[in-house]
């Protein structure tokens, strides 16, 4: 009869799992120190500095000294220059309507009971056009405030959803072209793909800003912004074509020979079989393009436009605040956290939700 | 990348320099600022010290601005007519070419590619852009030669770093240099006592010190590195409207030669102590329209922003954060170089 064994050690409670996951070894346990005192010192450092030391309010700006702590009081007196740019200081209330507009219309289009071919559309042309409206005014006794002195925050999401919203559908156009059958089409669709990707993005939208009005007619430039958008919009729609051409050749032929045999269009092919597909194989790299996209819109200072970032060194180009670009820095990452942070998760919950249909 | 835009920008303003001066031989420019009633001058896409700036409510102040509003003012009789547009350095001068602006008063430097290969045309230097060095207090230095053998730290990269250099091996002075990539960085360690001195453009060394937690531990020597004369551009060829720009900034230094200031030009005109300023405030009728404009076009400026002195005082000078010393752009009679033109 053999022996009873005895029972094994408990494997419960904090300790044990402490042992488990930290101390295992003796080594193990070096690194955890080693790395409990770093991350302990680390964040004793920036508590210590964003909160314990910092300085909320001052009467005079002379009190931000810049040893002891971060002086929040830079955000009090410059965050509306940050937020809004150049917008007009009495208007600035349409500027925050207009970006709550927006910004509910990006929400409202996350949901999937709008996705559908007339309900997306509906819902950009009503979000959009409320913030054009609100920003510019011009009726009804709202005086009228041009693209030029739009800025700060709505400005920064204002060109990146129109960039996502002119250049996605753009994108499609461009992959399905490259995959056409005429070889004229596929070509110089190729072609032209790669020649937008071998360009940097800050030389198209200095040429859609500056060289354009030289060469075309009046009537044909629209306004700055527009171009920029516009321009913008290509430069995506290059990037997502081939994302999306990706996704498109993932799908098995066997699918596309079996829509042609059952004499499916060829449109019902693409948008009923090829595309949900396509989207649903490459969610993590667009929403990866579109996170890119989004930090990218900063770049749109050097054609003179007043975006989140340029308000932001503007707050901090002034001889009173100069050496408070730490805390304004700060605050500026915070915004592009939150929304970046915000795209990232709900990329992963439309990941976790597209796998629950597929299964 | 800022070489790509540079020449992106140089050859389509080259390119179509051209065509866009025959475009616009039908009708000058004054003509045209006159017919929209509003005029087009630089901003800057973010703050430049003390010229370009923005303050909390958005509205736009600086030197610079000051002088778009003197333009204004003299052309269209107030300052509520200008428009400040942002650009950024690279995009200034496709800009005038396109017919974005309509003006650049922007720090820049009157250079020979500039005013010949880009199609520009410069007024007469508005102001005079001084390199000079900023040392310790206590190291006691009078002069730049008093600091050979130190450390002296500058932007990396920038015209600064060649004019010191330069300076320093003309004049025979050793010295040790430290490169820093950003502004930020270079004063963070300045302020740390990492460099003996710093060298830079006058108004980056007047905001380093006024932000330093003492500011009278650090002081900006009186040697002059280099200058660099800054004018007000506009596209070749529009003569009448630089005509204006140039006998603006005359009456802006010829108020301030006489004592004429924003406070006393009401009085002043009301009983001229001499005949030029009879001319000036349009009390002799006739001399504003030789210039297409109205008869109290300098009365109007100097109403609405003061003199050449108290420009400069509000926004750089000694009643500014900067206090940047007047140095070079004093007038003649003060040991500086600017002088008015002779109003007759």
């Amino acid at each position: 009869m053999a022996d009873a064994m005895a029972p094994p050690a408990r494997q419960m409670g904090a300790i044990a799992w402490l042992r488990k996951h930290f101390f295992n070894t003796w080594y193990d346990a070096i690194f955890s120190i080693i790395f409990a005192v770093l991350i302990f010192w680390g964040l004793q450092a920036l508590i210590g500095w964003a909160f314990v030391n910092a300085i909320w309010r001052v009467e005079n700006k002379n009190q931000c000294t810049h040893d002891a702590g971060a002086c929040w009081a830079v955000i009090e007196s410059r965050g509306r220059l940050i937020l809004f740019g150049l917008y007009p200081y009495e208007e600035q209330w349409r500027s925050t309507l207009a970006c709550f507009a927006v910004i509910i219309t990006i929400a409202l289009s996350c949901l999937p009971r709008f996705w559908s071919i007339r309900r997306l559309p509906l819902l950009w042309v009503v979000g959009f056009g409320a913030f054009v409206l609100l920003m510019r005014g011009g009726f009804a006794g709202l005086p009228l405030v041009t693209s030029e002195k739009w800025g700060g925050l709505s400005l920064t999401i204002f060109i990146f959803s129109g960039v996502f919203v002119i250049g996605m559908p753009l994108a499609v156009v461009f992959a399905l072209a490259r995959r056409s059958s005429l070889p004229v089409i596929a070509k110089s669709t190729g072609f032209f793909i790669d020649i937008v990707r071998s360009l940097p993005l800050l030389t198209i939208l200095f040429a859609a800003a500056v060289i354009v009005p030289l060469l075309v007619p009046e009537w044909l430039q629209g306004s700055k912004l527009m171009r920029v958008v516009v321009a913008f919009a290509v430069f995506f729609a290059a990037y997502q074509a081939e994302i999306i051409r990706a996704g498109l050749q993932s799908t098995p032929d066997g699918q596309a020979e079996a829509a042609s045999a059952l004499g499916m269009p060829y449109w019902s092919l693409v948008v009923d079989i090829l595309l949900p597909q396509a989207f649903r194989n490459t969610l993590p790299s667009t929403i990866n393009q579109a996170v890119i996209t989004f930090k990218e819109t900063s770049i749109v200072t050097i054609i003179g436009f007043f975006e989140v970032m340029a308000s932001g060194n503007a707050a901090i180009g002034t001889g009173e605040w100069g050496n408070q670009y730490i805390e304004v820095y700060v605050f500026l990452a915070l915004i592009y956290f939150v929304f970046v942070f915000g795209l990232s998760r709900y990329g992963a919950w439309l990941e976790k939700r597209m796998r629950l249909g597929h299964a | 990348m800022k070489s790509i835009l540079t020449t992106l920008a140089v050859a389509g303003t080259m390119a179509l320099g051209s065509v866009t001066a025959v475009q616009a031989k039908g009708q000058g420019l004054l003509d045209t600022i006159i017919e929209r009633d509003s005029l087009l001058c630089t901003g800057h896409n973010g703050s430049y010290l003390g010229f370009a700036e923005v303050d909390g409510e958005g509205k736009w102040q600086g030197f610079d601005i000051e002088f778009c509003k003197a333009l204004a003012t003299a052309i269209l009789g107030s300052p509520d007519k200008l428009q400040i547009i942002p650009v950024s350095w690279a995009q200034r001068f496709p800009s005038i070419q396109s017919g974005d602006i309509d003006v650049i008063i922007k720090v820049t430097g009157w250079t020979m590619t500039r005013d010949t290969e880009l199609g520009l045309q410069y007024s007469r230097p508005y102001f005079i852009g001084p390199f000079y060095v900023m040392s310790k207090t206590e190291l006691g230095a009078k002069g730049i030669a008093d600091l050979e053998g130190g450390v002296f730290c500058v932007n990396a990269g920038t015209t600064v770093e060649r004019v010191l250099t330069d300076y320093m091996e003309t004049n025979g002075i050793a010295y040790e240099s430290l490169a820093f990539e950003k502004g930020e960085e270079l004063r963070a360690a300045f302020y740390a006592g990492r460099c003996d001195a710093i060298a830079g453009f006058g108004p980056f060394l007047s905001a380093t010190r006024v932000n330093a937690d003492n500011p009278d531990d650090f002081e900006i020597l009186g040697d002059v590195l280099a200058l660099e004369p800054e004018g007000i551009v506009t596209r070749q060829g529009e003569d009448d409207f630089m005509d204006v720009i140039n006998w603006m900034v005359s009456a802006l230094l010829m108020a301030e030669e006489n004592g004429i200031t924003q406070a006393n030009v009401d009085e002043m005109k009301a009983n001229p102590p001499s005949a030029s300023i009879e001319r000036l405030l349009g009390v002799t009728p006739g001399v504003g329209t030789r210039l297409g404009l109205q008869d109290d076009w300098a009365y109007n400026v100097i109403k609405t922003v003061g003199n050449y002195g108290e420009i400069y005082d509000r926004t750089i000078g000694d009643g500014s954060r900067y206090k940047l010393p007047r140095g070079m752009n004093n007038l003649w009679n003060n040991g500086g170089l600017h002088y008015p033109l002779v109003l007759d």
